[in-house]
């Protein structure tokens, strides 16, 4: 008999509702999911379904207004701001729509000061951490490049080896191939689920991007803040 | 320093430059203003302090050497000179004027603070002869040696008011107040030159046997002879001081006030829209769980850096200018004392401070969800 692998994300009941009375707004409405390690959970739906919220909710940034969040068997939903940070620091990487690197940080510096933030690593490790993981993603040849010298798949290459350093479980990507042509997109979700299995990662994708199916364990099609279809 | 604050600060080299112009500016202006009111504090009270008498008699009105707003009767010196404490007691006249030289237009005047003197005692005269013989005849006078600096004052000139004149026939040292210098001339000729009522005198310096009584015997003194005051040379000296640079120092405040002012708001207008225009990125930090006293301490590092960087530059120019200064307008007396380099650093300290203050308090309110969209 083999064990059950591991719940990275569960969200249970997960609702979140923005302004009071009348202006009152749902943009989360009941949502149950689950995200084991070695597995991408494609989130899809039309603009303002609730994608983002579910996302930032899921990545600590954001309290539900009811129900519960637990990120690696720690539940978070009623955690202070602190608390929030340091789970954000240590079990959640992000991969943005727009890249988001700092600019004035060199490729290499941009994934070493996120490895650096975390209490268990030194300058030293967090150096030699972020080498050998842009080196994986075939970017050894710019480690020294800042964002505005790097092409747009570069940029997002650099921000898949930052979330992926600082060896978090949960990988939240807000739409990684919307920046990117079809070739660099391919290429991006191809390197995030080889890394994703190959490293017990749970990964939850957001996107409005139908080609990114073809690499998702399951899909959710999301629609006015709850789930309403399963793939 | 943290590496985010450090490639921020250095990555805009023109935005770096301006914030530690800014600051270096208000460091010049502090620190030259400083050295400045030091320098004259300095002179101005230097020959009063220097004088080698243990207490200066004045008439009860009287507020400073400067000024010399006070009358004695001759008499005093020799009921002074009677006191079993005292050693030497020495006559003086002194009256602040306005003199011309005789060869200049009688409109081309310049100050002159004149010093008649007991040529036998010598106290109260020249401090040091530069040039030129002592103690100055009938008739005669030694100038301070900045006169000639800055007036052009030649041994053999004749310095005249109104129908009278004294000619120059030496130079001495350690009787320069910045707007006016001492000239020595005899009792006598003081009398003359002055019309000054045969039996009157403005001070008297005095000597005593033992100067650690001089707070004591002053005090018995001044029981004894009503309507005259017994100052010890330390304390008329800071009087003087006060008379002179009293009417500057608001002015001189304002300004300084003025440099911090500039300084700070040059800091810290660059250091906020620094900050602005990070401010996606300090929301990435965030959102990768980065404290909010992580980001104060970005900005607090560039701050500091900035208002030390500024604060070199603008000393480094203090002690470049200020000599350069003094030659070229000798009234720039400037003195720069290593207390008010400190005090300096520590007003850039401040400045740094509060320019970060309000970027700070930025920061606290960026909301890393922001991060997510676009």
């Amino acid at each position: 008999m083999t064990d059950k692998p591991p719940s990275i994300l569960r969200l249970d009941g997960a609702s979140k509702t923005y302004g009071s009375g009348e202006f009152s707004v749902k943009a989360l409405d009941n949502v149950a999911l689950e995200v084991k390690g070695g597995e991408i959970v494609a989130i899809m739906g039309p603009s303002g379904s609730g994608k983002t919220t579910l996302l930032t909710i899921a990545g600590a940034l954001l309290r539900p207004s009811s129900g519960t969040v637990e990120v690696t068997g720690i539940d978070i939903t009623n955690m202070g701001e602190s608390k929030l940070a340091a789970i954000r620091r240590e079990k959640v990487g992000f991969v943005y729509q727009s890249f988001n690197l700092l600019a004035s940080l060199t490729a290499l510096e941009n994934v070493q000061i996120i490895i650096q933030s975390q209490s268990r690593n030194g300058r030293k490790p967090a150096s030699e951490r972020a080498l050998e993981m842009l080196d994986t993603f075939g970017l050894s040849h710019r480690l020294h490049s800042l964002p505005k010298q790097m092409s747009d798949g570069e940029k997002q290459r650099v921000a898949i080896a930052r979330a992926l350093a600082k060896d978090a479980d949960l990988i939240l990507a807000d739409e990684p191939t919307a920046n990117l042509d079809a070739k660099r997109g391919h290429e991006v979700m191809q390197l995030l689920q080889q890394k994703a299995i190959e490293l017990h990662k749970g990964v939850v994708v957001v996107s409005h991007d139908v080609r990114i199916r073809q690499f998702a364990s399951r899909i959710l099609w999301l629609e006015d803040g709850q789930i309403r279809d399963h793939e | 320093m943290l590496l985010v604050a450090r490639k921020n600060l250095f990555a805009e080299k023109t935005r770096l430059a301006i914030s530690i112009g800014g600051i270096a500016l208000s460091v010049f202006l502090i620190g030259i203003l400083l050295s400045l009111f030091r320098g004259w504090s300095e002179k101005v009270g230097s020959f009063v302090e220097d004088v080698p008498a243990d207490l200066w008699v004045a008439s009860d009105r009287a507020t400073d050497f400067a000024a010399a707003g006070s009358l004695l009767p001759d008499f005093l010196g020799r009921q002074l000179e009677l006191v079993p404490e005292t050693d030497v007691v020495s006559p003086l006249i002194v009256r602040p004027l306005e003199m011309s030289r005789a060869t200049d237009d009688l409109d081309d005047t310049f100050d002159v603070q004149l010093v008649g003197y007991d040529p036998k005692s010598g106290l109260g005269g020249p401090l040091e002869i530069v040039k030129g013989k002592s103690p100055p005849g009938p008739g005669e006078i030694i100038v301070d040696i900045a006169m000639r600096n800055r007036h052009g004052v030649e041994i053999g000139d004749r310095l005249v008011r109104g129908p009278k004149s004294l000619t120059v026939v030496g130079y001495a040292r350690g009787g320069d107040f910045i707007y006016t210098q001492v000239g020595h001339v005899t009792i006598d000729t003081a009398l003359d030159f002055l019309d000054f009522q045969p039996q009157g005198r403005t001070f008297f310096v005095l000597t005593l046997n033992d100067p650690s009584q001089a707070k004591l015997v002053a005090a018995r003194m001044a029981l004894a002879t009503p309507g005259v005051k017994y100052i010890p040379g330390d304390e008329f000296a800071d009087d003087t001081r006060d008379r002179i640079l009293g009417n500057i120092l608001p002015i001189l405040l304002v300004v300084l006030v003025l440099a911090f002012v500039v300084g700070l708001a040059v800091a810290g207008l660059t250091i906020y829209t620094a900050t602005v225009e990070k401010q996606r990125e300090y929301g990435i930090l965030k959102a990768e769980g980065f404290t909010n006293p992580y980001l104060y301490r970005v900005v607090f590092e560039q701050s500091m850096v900035t208002g030390i960087l500024g604060f070199l530059v603008g000393a480094g120019l203090t002690f470049l200018v200020a000599p350069f200064a003094q030659d070229l307008v000798p009234q720039f007396v400037v003195y720069v004392r290593w207390q008010d380099t400190v005090f300096v650093a520590g007003v850039t300290l401040l400045m740094a401070l509060l320019a970060a203050y309000v970027p700070i308090r930025r920061l606290a309110s960026i909301d890393p969800v922001t991060v997510f969209k676009g």
